[in-house]
């Protein structure tokens, strides 16, 4: 496979683009807060550099074998930040809201069901089995992807809980983005998934386009300082670590009313 | 055969673009406007509760082991208990009143930040009690709502009277100027 200038070029912004972003997060220390996200950045930075070196020196099968299994380990990763994000917004107070879990993990089965149905109904036109399987395969990721972050903010919207500034950059990162990799595969399942295709590389540009679009609006997102909230006064603290036993003090007081 | 196939695959990809997009911008529109909303706005979506049914029925759960129960004389009589909520009616009142509370905090939030733990520990209690609801709810589906009403609806009323005791200790303690209108109020 013969890669084009313009290939050669999104090859390296992109690996441009996930480093600085890697390092953004390092730097931030915001690593071990986003564990997965981070996880995902480096695999992408690896996965670059281990496809590029099995495009040149490797088989086609070859290639065809690391990409499927570094794209399985990319999407397990993508699962794992939904995972991490809504730990953070449906645990505000360090216990998961009653039932919101059990939903969630409801939720999933259908969106699951929804995205198999689609990847199924695709017929790719390729010219290896291999290809249509990897475009089915696309197709369910991002499927499964764009309606776990609508059905996270929904969740979240109509439970009330609020989105912190740099879990929500992330989540409306990779949110944008799975929707518009959905729509590139849909193009792709449609015109086919044959370099030879005519709309093949024009799509496949545009995603990795949107894709910097998206690094480089995490690394001025993650780059800014998170609004942080400002220390409880130690009155207020005091007044409220108070307040449980003012509950129970004024229903001892209606207790003896009422007798 | 492929063609037919094709228009399938494009119509069911179209439709679920098209729900993924509703369901964004509805839930979007709907943070936005509760994120603008004015503090008298916020309290004019309060929905009328009499007081005094809350904290005697808050009462009548404090004492919540069973055997001080069990001693309780004055433990409030199911089908009373009933009458004093008002029913399923009552309760979904309840309901939406504690998503205001929230609303309430959220507010005091945008000009002392320092109000997020309440803030958040209401959206808890609030999920608390829609949880009691629902079971009700669920109850009432497969004909057990007398039997559940009791247990349930005590522990939501209970819920809401700490989320209301919350909020006003929460204005209190920033010296909310408009302070009397939200006693009155709650």
């Amino acid at each position: 496979m013969q890669l084009g200038g313009l290939d050669l070029f999104f090859w390296a912004a992109g690996l441009a683009g996930n480093i600085a972003l890697l390092f953004v997060l390092l730097y931030r220390q915001l690593a071990h807060r986003f564990l997965f996200f981070t996880s995902l950045i480096a695999l992408n930075v690896f996965r670059t550099l281990v496809l590029y070196c099995v495009l040149h020196l490797g088989t086609a099968e070859a290639y065809f074998e690391s990409y499927w299994s570094l794209t399985l380990l990319d999407t397990a990763l993508q699962l794992c930040i939904v995972y991490e994000i809504a730990v953070i917004v449906f645990r505000p107070a360090g216990t998961w809201a009653p039932d919101v879990r059990q939903r969630f993990l409801w939720l999933l089965f259908p969106s699951v069901a929804i995205a198999l149905g689609l990847s199924w109904l695709a017929t790719p036109p390729a010219r290896f089995w291999q290809q249509a399987a990897v475009a089915r395969g696309n197709l369910c990721a991002e499927s499964l992807m764009s309606e776990l972050f609508v059905l996270m903010m929904a969740l979240s919207v109509s439970s009330g809980l609020p989105w912190r500034t740099h879990v929500a950059r992330i989540a409306q990162g990779l949110g944008t983005y799975s929707l518009f990799s959905l729509m590139i595969q849909t193009g792709k399942s449609y015109f086919g998934v044959d370099r030879g295709a005519p709309m093949f590389l024009v799509l496949s540009h545009i995603r990795i386009a949107s894709y910097l679009v998206c690094v480089t609006y995490w690394i001025v997102a993650l780059w800014a300082d998170e609004q942080q909230p400002i220390p409880m006064p130690e009155e207020l603290r005091r007044s409220l670590f108070a307040l449980q036993n003012k509950v129970a003090y004024d229903l001892q007081i209606l207790r003896s009313r009422k007798k | 055969m492929t063609a037919s196939h094709n228009l399938y695959f494009l119509s069911a990809i179209g439709a679920f673009f098209a729900v993924l997009m509703v369901v964004t911008g509805y839930y979007y529109l709907l943070a936005r406007r509760s994120s603008q909303a004015g503090w008298e706005d916020i309290l004019g979506k309060l929905t009328w509760f009499d007081r005094n049914v809350i904290e005697e029925v808050a009462l009548d759960v404090a004492d919540n082991t069973r055997d001080a129960l069990a001693e309780d004389d004055d433990g409030l009589d199911p089908a009373a208990l009933w009458k004093m909520i008002g029913g399923m009616k009552g309760l979904e009142i309840l309901e939406q009143n504690s998503k205001v509370l929230i609303e309430l905090a959220c507010y005091l939030q945008r000009s002392h930040p320092e109000a997020l733990p309440i803030a958040e520990q209401l959206r808890l209690d609030s999920r608390a009690l829609q949880w009691h609801v629902d079971r009700l709810k669920g109850a009432a589906k497969t004909g057990n709502l007398e039997i559940s009403f009791p247990f349930y609806a005590q522990r939501a009323v209970s819920t809401y009277y700490q989320m209301t005791r919350r909020v006003l200790a929460l204005y209190e303690a920033t010296n909310f100027t408009q302070l009397p209108k939200l006693h009155q109020a709650l």
